[in-house]
């Protein structure tokens, strides 16, 4: 037997080959490609894992340039995340996807994707890492528009703002080439304090820029809410779980190995960092609540998750990089089982719209479950893992001074419930309805991945040990000391204490359900069973089409109070800017009008405007 | 009988000449003759290309020796570029093999053949006079094909190129006149060597005159009002050739006049301006563009702008990665070229708007046009994205970070407007299927020229080993003027 092995070329080529050929197989046989695709990331997915860290480096030349890929912790720790989560959509798009077109397409689309993310995380310079990270933007891009229906602006928004993240990154990727001659990781690192200071500050800028654009860092945020919601439910689980943290990845790199090189300015980077990435979390759960759909509110919530992980990594602490770094996991995980439930019930009911759906409780009860406890993990409530990475969080920024930013924290923490509870109540709760009679629970292999991530979510609540040992050494890459941690107990330096998180969530978990049986108890008694036609229409008798489910206008007190602040917003000055732009692009097209005569004239003029400055121009006399 | 340069323009000539008479006996053979004088050619590139790289060939015409005669210069510059011209020509020729059903087919072959022969010419020649010459035959050609759909739009847009044109040729003849008075003599390398004869004033109008004559056809702004009417209105094989072959021979001209007689740092910044300036202008202008076909035509201005930024650098870097540049936009752009022609041919307009949903009907000609978009952006894993980056690196590695700013804005709206029509090919519309399918010969036309710009993009050493010497070669006059003399 041939023993293969496994190496980061391997990797690649099983990955983007594989995408190739699950094309092809498309085209002959139909039908087939969904098991090869399952195949083709599982391969990949098995050979992630397996692959030794630091020992496999692989270098090659290419157009001049030398270049080099490896796996070191930090890579691993966002390679085990795009490994898992890819293999998790392939399987979860098996039948979510069966019987739509061009699946192809699709495939070929989601396989280079996730390929192209496991590149970024392997690339041990600038040059493929930004390869990478242009098919990783192309790819997506792809099924961002694959769905859509004579609405253009969604897929282009997207891209816009992608490369204006990506040419930002180009920009600073040139100047650091030129300063350092290579375009190695470490040549750059090594040699970013002989850059000028304004032009260290340019990079570091430009940088995070164009690796928060990815992570829908505000202001850069806009295209994600209709990107995310455009995209097929499959896909977006992937997009916010695993694509968005490859601008986590980038900025954990710049902040740590170059930005922390300058001295002199690394705090008001943090600062303005920490507070952008406030804002973010605090303004888009506002955003997140008033969304009528699911999709839509998710987005949001993922926007606003991606703020604390910013957070947690500008103030910098050992503490709040291990949250950081523990959220970007754990968000993951949670984000992709709650997109795969959205995509659930879509898949059963054919909506996504709030106002429309209810009471599918009894109908998919393991969707239910998948949801609650993504939930759960959102809002930080013990046992689940949200709550660790949360404490962490605090802790950290109470440690570091940042008060306000911890209100600010908390504040956006507290109103993620009322969305929250808005998503899962408006799915899932209320009364049965007619329509929704036949919905059935969705097939095994929908079923299998969310259930799977919802154990992974419980797991790290209780014992979080297994992630933060990785994690742990990955800040090790990083050159961050990590705080002291056992399996479930947190050592802080907060007063020398020491906190032990099982003991935490157990109470807290403890109380949760002696309360849960108290309420019961209590109200067991008083129950009351209504019929359909209770007394809340005042006896008037609704007509047919009047949207009666209590989903509409669901915080519309609370809308009304904040919605003036809110809504004019950040989107509208994009699309003001883009409009001047076009409108500008506009008047410059009648330069050429068309007309021989102007562009004769034209000629003369130049010609004439040649002679009467040729003296400044280039120096000489007639 | 072994290949010489001088076949690059004496075949083609004579085959132009040959077409109209076969064309009395049989239409196919009309159709088959250029791609065989094509196929000849690029066999005779590939033997020829080596050589070329590492010693200029100087070739005698009539056995007058240089500075009295007339010769050839076939050089690493202009080995990569007539061998460029002679590939993309032949794909073009089986992208034409198709498309061109409309009578009359033989004048359409015979000025393609001349459009071939004066641009290898202009690319070749060693005389000022000859390339004027030359100029000339690519010229009329152009026009010619311009209006060969003999509607209103095309012969308008002929009319508008000749005007503009006219100009062209009376202000480079202009140049060589003030050339040839002052030092008595028309072959290039020996004008650069009595460059100094020329007293500072003349000199300085022949300058201004020269960035004007060429300017015009190398098309710089305020120069290019012809030039998208002129790709728009054409068939979409002679859209290919103008983006990929007459702007190239043109712009190499240009470039290697200014380099040879006028390489003063001023100057070099003022192309640098003019190439920034022709770049966003043009974006600008084709994003709002209606018309397929004008958009590209758009898209090419703001392409060989940032080639005559790049090569206004002057710098060895600077001038392969306008190389490269030049070499990928003619592969991308005539891909686009092609494609667009069927887009517009299945949906029977040339509004972009008309192409929505034809992803769907007509997946492989709509993938070619994506793979072009894409490459030609500079996203990779495509061709483009090397050439781009290159050029970015020589510019950074002069300091110019502002410049680089303003390059990848205008690559921004570049993508927007490519992006656009993207979205709209992939768009679920519910549209008649057309019966007619894309003809094999365009499909194979399109098939080599998306492997050529993938394989680049994988694996860009397959080319960059040629840039480095052709750069040279560009940008040392002192050699052009040993070798040139003997």
């Amino acid at each position: 037997m041939v023993e293969i092995m496994i190496s980061i070329p391997v990797i690649f080529v099983t990955i983007f080959v594989g995408a190739i050929l699950t094309y092809l197989i498309k085209l002959i046989m139909p039908k087939v490609e969904a098991y090869f695709a399952l195949l083709v990331s599982a391969a990949t997915s098995y050979m992630a894992f397996a692959l030794p860290k630091t020992e496999s480096i692989y270098k090659f030349n290419l157009g001049s340039f030398n270049l080099m890929w490896g796996n070191n912790e930090y890579s691993h720790l966002f390679a085990m995340l795009v490994a898992v989560l890819g293999f998790f959509v392939v399987l979860y798009s098996m039948d979510f996807m069966a019987g739509k077109v061009n699946l192809g397409f699709y495939y070929f689309n989601l396989l280079v994707s996730i390929g192209s993310m496991l590149g970024i995380v392997y690339s041990q310079d600038f040059l493929s890492l930004f390869i990478f990270w242009e098919i990783m933007t192309w790819s997506s891009f792809m099924l961002v528009i694959y769905a859509q229906d004579e609405k253009f602006s969604v897929g282009i928004k997207y891209f816009v703002f992608s490369a204006i993240g990506a040419y930002l990154l180009l920009t600073a990727l040139v100047i650091l080439y030129t300063n350092s001659g290579s375009f190695l990781l470490e040549d750059n690192i090594n040699n970013f304090i002989y850059l000028s200071s304004q032009n260290q500050i340019l990079v570091i800028i430009f940088l995070i820029i164009g690796f928060g654009v990815k992570a829908a860092m505000m202001p850069f945020h806009v295209w994600a809410p209709d990107a995310y919601k455009a995209a097929p439910s499959s896909f977006t689980a992937l997009f916010s779980g695993a694509l968005s943290k490859m601008g986590i990845f980038g900025i954990g790199l710049v902040l740590f190995k170059f930005a922390i090189q300058n001295t002199d300015y690394f705090t008001y980077f943090q600062f303005a960092l920490a507070w952008l990435g406030g804002i973010t979390a605090l303004l888009s759960t506002f955003y997140a609540v008033f969304q009528t759909d699911a999709k839509k509110l998710l987005a949001y919530s993922s926007i606003g998750q991606l703020g604390y992980i910013i957070v947690g990594l500008a103030v910098g602490t050992p503490l709040s990089i291990m949250s950081a770094l523990l959220l970007t996991i754990l968000h993951g995980a949670f984000k992709a089982m709650l997109f795969m439930s959205a995509g659930a019930v879509y898949y059963r009911t054919g909506l996504l719209d709030m106002n429309e759906t209810r009471g599918l409780i009894r109908k998919m009860p393991l969707t239910f479950l998948t949801a609650l406890m993504g939930i759960i993990t959102v809002a930080g409530v013990p046992p689940l893992g949200g709550f660790v990475s949360k404490w962490m969080l605090y802790e950290a920024l109470i440690q570091s001074n940042y008060y306000f930013l911890v209100i600010i924290i908390f504040v956006a923490s507290t109103a993620a419930f009322l969305y929250l509870y808005r998503f899962i109540f408006s799915l899932f709760l209320g009364q049965e309805e007619k329509e929704f009679e036949n919905v059935k629970e969705v097939p095994i292999k929908m079923i299998i991945p969310m259930l799977l991530l919802a154990g992974f979510t419980l797991a790290v609540g209780v014992v979080p040990g297994f992630v933060l040992e990785q994690i742990s050494k990955a800040m090790g890459y990083l050159g961050i000391q990590t705080p002291n941690w056992e399996n479930s107990v947190l050592f802080s330096n907060w007063e020398n204490s020491s906190v032990n998180l099982m003991s935490v969530a157990t109470s807290i978990g403890i109380l949760f359900v002696l309360g849960a049986i108290f309420l019961t108890i209590k109200n067991y008694r008083s129950t009351r069973y209504v019929t359909t036609k209770d007394i809340h229409t005042s006896g008037e008798v609704p007509t047919e089409n009047e949207n009666l489910t209590f989903a509409v206008n669901f915080y519309q007190p609370f809308e009304r109070s904040l919605g003036s602040v809110i809504k004019p917003s950040i989107d509208r000055i994009f699309n003001l800017i883009g409009k001047n732009i076009e409108s500008a692009a506009d008047y410059l097209r009648y330069i050429y009008t068309g007309n021989g005569q102007t562009y004769a004239m034209y000629v003369i003029l130049f010609f004439v405007v040649l002679i009467l400055f040729a003296d400044l121009m280039f120096g000489f006399k007639f | 009988m072994e290949f010489s340069p001088v076949h690059y323009i004496a075949v083609p000539l004579f085959a132009a000449f040959l077409i109209p008479l076969v064309g009395k006996v049989s239409k196919e053979l009309v159709k088959l003759i250029p791609g065989l004088v094509l196929l000849y050619l690029s066999y005779g590139s590939i033997m020829l290309f080596p050589k070329g790289m590492e010693n200029p060939i100087i070739e005698i015409i009539a056995g007058f020796k240089p500075p009295f005669g007339i010769a050839l210069y076939y050089g690493a510059t202009a080995a990569f570029l007539v061998t460029l011209v002679t590939l993309l020509g032949f794909v073009i020729w089986l992208y034409s093999y198709k498309f061109i059903i409309r009578e009359p087919i033989e004048k359409y072959y015979m000025l393609f053949m001349l459009l071939i022969t004066g641009a290898t010419g202009i690319m070749l020649t060693g005389d000022i006079f000859n390339l004027f010459v030359f100029l000339e035959i690519t010229a009329i050609a152009s026009y010619s094909l311009t209006a060969f759909l003999r509607d209103k739009d095309s012969a308008e847009a002929a009319f508008k190129y000749l005007l503009i044109g006219s100009f062209s040729s009376a202000f480079f003849l202009l140049t060589v006149m003030i050339l040839y008075t002052y030092t008595g003599t028309l072959n290039l390398a020996d004008l650069a060597s009595k460059a100094d004869m020329i007293p500072a004033n003349a000199k300085g109008f022949a300058l201004l005159l020269v960035i004007v004559g060429m300017g015009i056809e190398a098309e710089i702004f305020p120069l290019n009002g012809w030039a998208p009417d002129a790709y728009s209105q054409a068939p979409s094989p002679i859209g290919a050739v103008f983006a990929g072959i007459v702007v190239k021979a043109a712009v190499y001209a240009f470039i290697r006049i200014i380099f040879l007689f006028f390489k003063t740092p001023e100057v070099l910044h003022f192309i640098v301006i003019i190439g920034l300036i022709t770049l966003i202008i043009a974006e600008m202008a084709a994003l709002r563009q209606h018309q397929i076909k004008r958009m590209l035509a758009f898209s090419s201005l703001g392409q060989m702008g940032l080639v005559i930024l790049a090569l206004g650098i002057g710098t060895t870097e600077s001038t392969s990665a306008a190389l490269f540049q030049m070499f990928n936009h003619a592969v991308i752009k005539a891909m686009l070229f092609f494609a667009a022609g069927y887009l517009v041919f299945h949906s029977g307009s040339k509004l972009i708007d008309s192409v929505t949903g034809l992803g769907y009907d007509k997946p492989i000609t709509s993938f070619f046009f994506s793979l072009g978009a894409l490459a030609i952006i500079g996203l990779p894993p495509f061709s483009g994205f090397w050439s781009k980056l290159n050029v970015l690196i020589s510019i950074a590695s002069e300091g110019e970070i502002l410049i680089i700013v303003l390059i990848l804005a205008a690559s921004v709206v570049e993508a927007v407007y490519y992006l656009r029509i993207i979205g709209k090919l992939y768009t679920r519309k519910e549209i008649d299927s057309n019966p007619r399918r894309t003809p094999i010969s365009g499909l194979l036309a399109m098939g080599i020229l998306a492997i050529v710009i993938i394989v680049i993009g994988i694996y860009p050493d397959v080319l960059t080993q040629w840039l480095q010497p052709a750069a040279e070669n560009l940008l040392n006059s002192e050699e052009y003027i040993q070798t040139g003399l003997f």
